[in-house]
C-alpha cells in the first residue's frame, strides 16, 4: 500500500492509474455480462473514435457535456457545488423556444443570436435562482440545484404536452419542427453544429478570465479565505450569482443547442444525462477549464460508443451510466486523501 | 370540522401516508447517517437498487417479506460503496454520493429492463384484521414498518448510550475518541445503515406501494428526502412531518387531477419538489440564525471547501 500510495502523489501518475483501473473494469464488466472483453473493449473504442462518423458523434455528445462541465467547475471557483447542469439546460431549452416560437419565420443571422441568447437567459436565471438561495439564506446549492432539476424537465413536459404542443404530431408531445432560420448550422454534413464551437471559446474565454482577470483572483481569494476576500472589497453574494449564472447560461446554450440540431423541435428526452456526464467532466479534469476539453471528448466517446455496445452485443444503453458510475468511483478513490496517511 | 374526520379527508390522509412512506424511510436513514457526520446524497441510487431488487426477488419467490428484505442487504451494499470511498479514501463525500447515485441508477436500469411490465401482487390488503381493519385497510404493510421506526428510532438516539456515542461522533470525533468511543466505526455504521433504511424505501416503493417496477422509479425522492433532513432538523421524531410535505403533495396532486382542476398534470406534478424545497427555503433563515441542530461534523461539508 505504501508503494502505491507513493505512487499516487503525482498527479500524472493518478491519471494514468486511474485509465488502468477503468479499462480493466470495463473489461470486467463486459466478462460478466458474458461477452468477449476484449473484443467489444475493442468495438467499443471504434464506436467512439474508429472512423470520420463516429468521431463526429463523440463531438455531439462531447458538446453539450462540456457545456455543462463549465457550468460545474466555474461555481467550483467559489468552492460552490453545483449538479444543476440538466435542470439549466431543460430551462434554456425551454426560455430559447419560447424566443423561436414568439418571433416565428425570421432569417438565421436575426434568430439564432436571440434565440441563443433567450436560451443563456433562462439557465441563467436558473443557475442563479440556486446562487440566491445559496448566497442569501445559505440552502445549500447542491441539494436546490438537484431539485431543481427535476422541475426544470417537469415545466418542459407540460409545455410540450400543453400550451405548445402541436396538434398535428398526432399526439406526440412536441412542439412543431423549428423554422430553418432556428437550426444552427453544422458542419462537414455531420450532425456537429457551432454549439461545439461556442462552447470552445467559452471554456477558452473562461481559462483567461480566471487566471488572468482581477475578477479570477478576486473569485480565488474569496475562495481561500471568505472574510479576507470581503475585507478587500469583493462582494460575495453577487459573485455567487454570477458564477451560478453564467454557468447557467452555458448549459441553456447545450440546452436550445440539443433542441434545434439534435430535435429539431423543442420534445422531453432532451439530455441523456448531460448534466451529470458534466459534473463528472468537471470533476476529473480537476475543474481546470482547458483540460475539460479533451475530458469532454473522452466523455462524449463514452456515451457514443454505447450505441455500439447496444448493436454488437445488445447492451442497453444505461451500460454507459454503469461506466461512468464505475470511472467516477475509480477517480475519487485513487484521487482521495488516503494517501496522506499512507505516507509520511 | 365534521369535514376534517370524513371519509374522503381520512382517506386522503391515508394516501398521503403511503406515498410519505418511502420518503420518510429515507428520511429517518439520512439523519442517522448525517447525525454521524457523513451527507450521503447515493441515497437515491440506493432506493433504485433496493427497488428492482425487492421487485425482481418478489416476482421469483412471491414473498413480499422477502423481496424487502433482499432490497435492504443490495442497497446496504451499495452503501458500502459510499463508506469505503468518504470513510477510507477520503474522497469528498458529495461527489462520492454522486457516484454511488449514479451507479445506482445504471444498475438498476440495466438489470431492471426484463422486469419492465411485470407485475406482482405485493402484501395485500390489511382490512380483515379484526378491529383496526377499517383503519388498516387503507394502509399498507411499510407505513406500518415506517410509523413504528420513526419514534424507535427517536428513543434510541435521543435515550439510549450507543444513541448518544452516534451522535458524539457527529459532533466531534476527536472528542468521541476521548471518551473511548471508535468514531470510523460508528460513522460506517452510520452510513450502512442511512443504506440498509433507503433499501428498505426503494422495495417499499415498487412491492408495496407501485407493484411494478419502471426505469428511475424513485425519481427524486431520495434527494427530496435529503433535503428534508435538514428540514427536520436531524430530528427523527421531526421526519414524518417533514416526510409528509412530499407525501401530501403527491397525494393532494393525483387528488386534484381526479377533481378535474383545469390546471395541467404536469405543472401540478412539480408540487412533491417545489413545495419540500419552498419549505426548505422558507426554514433555512431560522437555521442559519441557531444552527438549526446541524451536527458540527457536517458543517465542514455544508459550508463548501
Amino acid at each position: 500500500m505504501k508503494g502505491l500510495a507513493a505512487i499516487v502523489q503525482h498527479s500524472s501518475s493518478r491519471g494514468a492509474l486511474s485509465a488502468l483501473l477503468f479499462t480493466l473494469a470495463c473489461l470486467g464488466f463486459f466478462w460478466l455480462n458474458g461477452h468477449q472483453p476484449v473484443a467489444l473493449f475493442r468495438e467499443m473504442v471504434l464506436g467512439a473514435f474508429g472512423d470520420g462518423y463516429a468521431l463526429s458523434e463523440t463531438l455531439v455528445k462531447a458538446t453539450p457535456i462540456l457545456f455543462c462541465a463549465l457550468a460545474v467547475a466555474l461555481p467550483a471557483r467559489l468552492g460552490l457545488i453545483s449538479v444543476g447542469g440538466d435542470g439549466q439546460l431543460y430551462f434554456g431549452a425551454l426560455t430559447g423556444t419560447a424566443v423561436i416560437l414568439a418571433l416565428g419565420d425570421l432569417s438565421a443571422p436575426v434568430m439564432l443570436p436571440l434565440m441563443l441568447l433567450g436560451a443563456a437567459a433562462g439557465g441563467a436565471l436558473w443557475g442563479a435562482l440556486a446562487g440566491a438561495l445559496r448566497a442569501r439564506i445559505e440552502v445549500n446549492e447542491t441539494i436546490s440545484t438537484l431539485l431543481l432539476n427535476y422541475i426544470a424537465v417537469l415545466l418542459v413536459d407540460y409545455a410540450v404536452h400543453g400550451p405548445w404542443k402541436d396538434q398535428s404530431n398526432l399526439g406526440w408531445p412536441a412542439t412543431s419542427p423549428f423554422p430553418a432560420g432556428a437550426i444552427l448550422p453544422t458542419f462537414f454534413d455531420t450532425r456537429v453544429h457551432l454549439g461545439l464551437l461556442l462552447a470552445v471559446i467559452a471554456a477558452v474565454l473562461l481559462y483567461i478570465f480566471a487566471s488572468r482577470s482581477r475578477w479570477g483572483l478576486g473569485l480565488t481569494l474569496l475562495r481561500s479565505n471568505q472574510r479576507v476576500g470581503r475585507g478587500a472589497g469583493i462582494n460575495y453574494p453577487l459573485n455567487v450569482l454570477l458564477v451560478m449564472g453564467i454557468g447557467g447560461a452555458l448549459a441553456g446554450l447545450a440546452g436550445i443547442a440539443e433542441a434545434s440540431v439534435i430535435q429539431g423541435r423543442l420534445q422531453g428526452g432532451l439530455s441523456a444525462g448531460y448534466g451529470i456526464s458534466g459534473f463528472l467532466v468537471a470533476w476529473l479534469a480537476g475543474q481546470k477549464f482547458l483540460l475539460i476539453i479533451p475530458l469532454a471528448v473522452l466523455m462524449g466517446g463514452l456515451q457514443a460508443s454505447a450505441d455500439s455496445l447496444q448493436l454488437f452485443a445488445q447492451m442497453p444503453s444505461s451500460s454507459a451510466v454503469i461506466l461512468q458510475g464505475i470511472l467516477f468511483a475509480i477517480v475519487l478513490a485513487v484521487g482521495g486523501r488516503w494517501r496522506e496517511r499512507m505516507v509520511p | 370540522m365534521s369535514d376534517l374526520f370524513s371519509p374522503e379527508m381520512l382517506s386522503f390522509i391515508a394516501a398521503a401516508l403511503r406515498s410519505s412512506t418511502p420518503v420518510l424511510l429515507v428520511v429517518l436513514g439520512e439523519t442517522l447517517t448525517q447525525r454521524v457526520g457523513v451527507i450521503n446524497l447515493g441515497v437515491e441510487g440506493q432506493m433504485l437498487v433496493g427497488a428492482i431488487t425487492g421487485f425482481a426477488v418478489t416476482l421469483a419467490s412471491g414473498s413480499p417479506t422477502l423481496g424487502l428484505l433482499a432490497g435492504m442487504f443490495a442497497a446496504t451494499l451499495l452503501s458500502a460503496v459510499h463508506a469505503l470511498l468518504s470513510l477510507y479514501f477520503g474522497a469528498n463525500q458529495i461527489a462520492s454520493g454522486l457516484a454511488v447515485l449514479i451507479l445506482g441508477a445504471g444498475l438498476s436500469a440495466f438489470y431492471g429492463i426484463p422486469y419492465v411490465g411485470e407485475k406482482i401482487s405485493g402484501f395485500g390488503s390489511m382490512a380483515g384484521v379484526p378491529l383496526l381493519g377499517p383503519l388498516l385497510g387503507q394502509l399498507s404493510v411499510s407505513v406500518l414498518i415506517a410509523l413504528l421506526l420513526t419514534p424507535l428510532i427517536g428513543v434510541w438516539l435521543y435515550t439510549t448510550r450507543t444513541g448518544l456515542a452516534w451522535r458524539a461522533v457527529g459532533e466531534s470525533t476527536e472528542s468521541a475518541r476521548a471518551m473511548g468511543i471508535n468514531p470510523l466505526l460508528i460513522q460506517w455504521l452510520g452510513v450502512l445503515v442511512g443504506g440498509l433504511l433507503s433499501g428498505l424505501a426503494g422495495a417499499a416503493l415498487s412491492v408495496d406501494y407501485t407493484s411494478n417496477w419502471i426505469e428511475n422509479i424513485s425519481s427524486g425522492r431520495g434527494l427530496v428526502a435529503v433535503g428534508l433532513v435538514i428540514v427536520a432538523r436531524w430530528n427523527p421524531y421531526l421526519a414524518l412531518p417533514a416526510a409528509l410535505l412530499y407525501g401530501g403533495s403527491e397525494a393532494l396532486y393525483l387528488r386534484m387531477q381526479t377533481w378535474g382542476v383545469g390546471v395541467s398534470p404536469y405543472l401540478l406534478s412539480t408540487l412533491p419538489y417545489v413545495i419540500p424545497l419552498s419549505v426548505l427555503v422558507v426554514t433555512s433563515g431560522r437555521l442559519r440564525q441557531r444552527g438549526g441542530g446541524m451536527p458540527e461534523g457536517l458543517k465542514a461539508v455544508f459550508k463548501g471547501s
